[in-house]
């Protein structure tokens, strides 16, 4: 279809776990978009074993394929150390917090660890452009406050799933 | 009566021990010919509750009624014979209404509601739609049998919230207790319980008084077989 899609080649894709929950099974036709536009901008999705924790239940079937078919692979993101990383992390726990009235010891330490991993990616591996993809909102603006008030916005780019295949017309739906 | 926010809760009230007030009920509402009442209207819920094809049915004519009982058959993909004794079955149990002057006949729903504040409990067509999805959907299938329906109705509160911006897919999963990846998966499996629910179920708001309006779901319109005439001339 041809869809423009803000991916390209020289940029690194870090996924959170969601996108391979928000795209559904390999028949639905969100997924089929989604893995093509990965394929098109001939990147691969970079999930870090943090934020999925460990492949074994059936549920995370659908991870696997996407690793066995090559367009998403496991990285060993380490522990945010990098100062920036840390303070971005404390950054999205307190959006995340304010975005759902909750109490910021009650903030999943892994929606808010995110904002520090990629900061720390960039920085350990010195790469210029990173773009950054989860499908939860509170988390997405968590991420965003962090890379603005980190100054990290020219390296990095917070997209939700609906950037890279437009919204969902609902046509993978079974109604009933 | 009012939706009360304090008890509807992303958990679904499961493990809660706290007994109601003493004094909830009444001689009134213990009268025997009360009880009498009611009770068909109970069982009638758990036989929906425990046959999610059934309720599938149900759901169907609920929705999309007035509708013809081959239209079911070919909406539902089931076999004459099975959609026949199901909608039997609904008729018996003044569920479905089956208008018999016309040919062929036409069958109707009226949307049911039971809610239990202090349990707490809620069942309300988008809850009967999100059991009755487990016929046609893998993911809350497996949910159902590893969880039971108690936690499906608290997955869908807490994925009516998710779509909403108002929790994370983690939190949920923290608060009703199943991994991560489980409660994200869950989520997105009842995205179709929560947007043809928001649009047709009268009581979409006794399970989200909070954000039964700020939910960021596919627009009905825009499907191909979704129902169109709204229970709801307020819509």
């Amino acid at each position: 279809m041809g869809r423009d899609t803000p991916l390209s080649a020289d940029q690194d894709v870090l996924v959170d776990a969601n996108i391979f929950y928000a795209i559904g099974q390999p028949s639905n036709p969100q997924y089929q978009r989604f893995r093509r536009a990965i394929q098109h901008a001939d990147v691969v999705c970079k999930l870090p074993r943090r934020v999925i924790g460990e492949l074994g239940g059936s549920e995370t079937d659908r991870v696997r394929t996407a690793l066995d078919k090559g367009w998403a692979e496991i990285i060993d993101a380490p522990s945010p150390t990098d100062g920036d990383a840390v303070a971005a992390s404390d950054i999205a726990r307190r959006t995340i917090a304010s975005e759902t009235t909750k109490a910021e010891h009650e903030v999943e330490k892994t929606d808010a660890i995110l904002a520090g991993l990629v900061i720390q990616y960039v920085r350990d591996r010195s790469t210029t452009g990173v773009v950054v993809l989860t499908d939860d909102q509170p988390a997405r603006k968590g991420i965003e406050n962090a890379v603005r008030a980190q100054g990290y916005t020219d390296a990095i780019t917070v997209y939700g799933l609906a950037d890279i295949i437009g919204d969902d017309p609902g046509d993978s739906m079974r109604l009933i | 009566m009012a939706p009360d926010h304090e008890h509807i809760r992303p958990d679904g009230g499961i493990d809660t021990l706290d007994p109601p007030p003493i004094d909830i009920l009444t001689e009134d509402t213990l009268e025997p010919e009360t009880l009498a009442e009611n009770a068909p209207r109970l069982e009638t819920v758990v036989e929906l509750l425990n046959r999610p094809a059934l309720a599938r049915v149900y759901i169907y004519i609920c929705y999309w009624g007035p509708v013809t009982p081959p239209e079911a058959m070919e909406a539902l993909d089931l076999s004459k014979s099975t959609a026949y004794e199901y909608v039997d079955r609904l008729v018996d149990l003044s569920l479905v209404d089956r208008d018999d002057s016309t040919r062929p006949q036409q069958l109707t729903a009226d949307p049911i509601i039971i809610v239990e504040q202090y349990v707490p409990i809620v069942i309300t067509p988008t809850v009967l739609h999100a059991l009755a999805l487990q016929e046609v959907d893998e993911d809350i299938k497996y949910f159902v049998d590893r969880y039971g329906l108690g936690k499906l109705i608290a997955a869908l509160r807490g994925a009516g919230l998710h779509f909403a911006g108002k929790t994370t897919q983690r939190m949920v999963a923290s608060d009703i207790d199943v991994r991560e990846t489980e409660a994200m998966m869950i989520i997105y499996a009842l995205k179709p319980a929560l947007a043809v629910g928001r649009e047709h179920d009268p009581f979409f708001e006794y399970l989200f008084p909070d954000v039964h309006d700020e939910m960021d779901l596919p627009d009905l319109d825009e499907i191909a077989g979704a129902p169109t005439d709204s229970s709801d001339p307020d819509r």
